[in-house]
């Protein structure tokens, strides 16, 4: 499609363990276009980070990509060397991790880690890296970035760490930034301080950003397109506001009944049950086990991703026949 | 750290303190062959007129060397293995871990005394410490090894490797300039542990008599003291004791940088 500048197509990233093959990514399909934030939400294990670190094969062993297409820029991701791949991550592509105690090497400098990554790819001097990393602390909202370029990573709390890891990520002004669940260590607080100043990061700098989460309040208050990911598949994927209003996948339906509203007093649905065993996955839709509407046609055959209405796409055989809530 | 810092200045300055060169026997002519500790003779004299204190203080310098060399050998051999092993997986980490684990079940202590008097006469003639150095070393990097595989394979896994991996670094930096320094405060603390290992062991090569008789050990004072013990006491004790002050001074000292470095300990 043009005018895109991450297309993934028919992804899967299998896990060869010793227990049998791990299925985490099993055909998933995510566009992004410029500039634009698109989440990616799904329970733990749906395959939403695996999916990100395919994009920048940065993928754990025993994982490897299988099949799909990954296609960065126009170019083909998964065809091009390590080399060149290094020299994509970090410069046009970066990720801001879950765990911001743990996503900086605890032995070096908050400066010695801004600016390491500015003189591999920028090819900067020490000193005008430096200086750099100065600007970058005070663009995340970092008091003194003078005297905190100086702190080691135990010095710092959550949230700054976590600006940090955004400054990090930001340093060399990718066109694309995943954040895998870039809150979820933090507390409510900062957490809204971090999503406000990811949004304005992503405006100011025009670049496009993939928001991995479970929070659909994230979804709501930061994203523009919404996949949603279930057993490391697609299960549905439209433009936020008709994912809440209009939801046509059951599992959806499911994610939206479990969140907590202020202005309904309820008690809040979960989904019975678990995710399933990825190594053997349910026959036909994955999520059928789960599912209330689930009916025989469901698991004869895995349903294909259909195209509901424009730009709303649905992997559920009985799309047409059940009547969804939405929010 | 003070016992330790004590026991460093005598060996870098024993040439100078030592009243007596090493091995001199001139108490055999001065009379003074086998008397009890006095003023001139602080730790007494040995029956063959060598004056103990002296080659306490020679001692000390011989058996810190062979402490601190075979340690270093041995962390040298043991993070670049142990690196090896933790980095590769499959066939190369297995074989390196099975010849490691070959190193760790040998009874190092009965092939050094082997190879010491093997090679001692046949070979390394006069090279005396130097040689129960290499020894040492050649046998004990085993544990290091597993101790550095190990920690590599929990630091490999911490999500900055993965940040930094995601951020462009190539596979030589993340290994030599992320995992490698994380790894290195344990193998700290247990090199310290491993120096007084291995002057315990070089007391006991020397102490049994495998060691070079020409050369002032500790270990070999001791053995020589052994055949008077009951009239002249002062030549093992005083070496002996300095075995134990300093054995002890290095556990000390590993106890504490063992604390120091622990993050959940540092205020």
């Amino acid at each position: 499609m043009p005018g895109t500048l991450l297309e993934i197509r028919d992804l899967k990233t299998y896990f060869f363990t010793e227990a049998g093959v791990v299925k985490a990514v099993d055909g998933a399909n995510v566009d992004v276009k410029p500039k634009e934030t698109v989440g990616l939400v799904g329970e733990s294990g749906s395959g939403k980070t695996v999916t990100a670190l395919s994009a920048l094969r940065i993928i754990p062993r025993p994982g490897k990509i299988v099949t799909g297409s990954v296609t960065f820029d126009g170019e083909d991701v998964l065809a091009k060397s390590e080399e060149q791949m290094r020299q994509l991550r970090g410069a046009k592509m970066a990720m801001v991790f879950q765990d911001p105690s743990s996503s900086l090497n605890p032995l070096y400098t908050v400066e010695k880690q801004l600016s390491d990554i500015l003189m591999l790819h920028r090819k900067l001097s020490k000193k005008e890296a430096s200086q750099r990393a100065e600007y970058l602390l005070d663009l995340v909202g970092i008091q003194a970035p003078k005297t905190r370029l100086k702190a080691y990573p135990h010095e710092l709390s959550g949230g700054m760490k976590q600006r940090i890891a955004i400054a990090r990520a930001l340093s060399c002004e990718p066109s694309l930034l995943f954040a895998d669940e870039p809150t979820t260590n933090l507390d409510v607080t900062v957490q809204a301080q971090v999503l406000e100043l990811m949004k304005k990061l992503q405006h100011d700098l025009g670049m496009s950003m993939v928001m991995i989460t479970h929070d659909m309040g994230i979804i709501a208050d930061m994203t523009e397109r919404v996949t949603i990911m279930y057993a490391g598949r697609v299960m549905e994927a439209a433009d936020t506001k008709t994912i809440f209003h209009d939801p046509k996948h059951p599992y959806t339906e499911a994610l939206l009944a479990a969140v907590p509203r202020v202005d309904q007093r309820k008690i809040l649905e979960v989904i019975p049950g678990n995710i399933p065993n990825l190594i053997e996955p349910p026959p036909g839709c994955v999520f059928h086990p789960r599912c209330k509407y689930a009916k025989q046609a469901c698991i004869d055959a895995v349903p294909p991703l259909e195209e509901v209405g424009k730009g709303h796409w649905a992997a559920c055989v009985r799309w047409k026949e059940i009547r969804l809530r939405g929010v | 750290m003070v016992i330790v810092g004590f026991f460093v200045f005598v060996a870098l300055t024993a040439p100078w303190i030592a009243p007596f060169p090493a091995r001199s026997y001139a108490g055999l002519y001065s009379g003074a062959a086998g008397s009890p500790p006095s003023w001139e003779h602080p730790f007494g004299v040995e029956p063959s007129g060598i004056d103990v204190f002296s080659e306490v203080i020679h001692g000390t310098r011989n058996d810190l060397y062979v402490g601190l060399g075979a340690t270093l050998l041995t962390v040298l051999i043991g993070v670049a293995v142990g690196a090896l092993a933790g980095y590769f997986r499959g066939l190369i980490a297995d074989t390196i871990l099975g010849i490691t684990q070959v190193f760790l079940v040998i009874p190092a202590l009965l092939l050094i005394l082997l190879f010491a008097r093997i090679f001692a006469v046949l070979v390394f003639a006069g090279l005396g410490l130097t040689l129960i150095v290499l020894i040492l070393g050649f046998f004990g990097w085993s544990g290091v090894t597993l101790l550095v595989r190990g920690e590599i394979l929990r630091v490999k896994e911490l999500e900055f490797v993965q940040a930094e991996r995601a951020l462009g670094a190539g596979t030589l930096r993340i290994m030599f300039r992320h995992i490698v320094p994380n790894v290195l405060s344990p193998v700290i603390v247990v090199s310290t542990l491993n120096i007084a290992g291995y002057i315990l062991t070089e007391v006991v090569i020397s102490f049994l008599g495998f060691g070079d008789p020409n050369t002032s050990t500790w270990g070999l004072l001791i053995n020589e003291g052994f055949t008077y013990i009951r009239t002249q006491w002062w030549v093992s004790f005083f070496p002996g004791l300095a075995v134990v002050f300093c054995v002890l001074g290095f556990n000390l000292m590993g106890d504490g940088l063992s604390d120091a470095l622990n993050p959940r300990l540092r205020e």
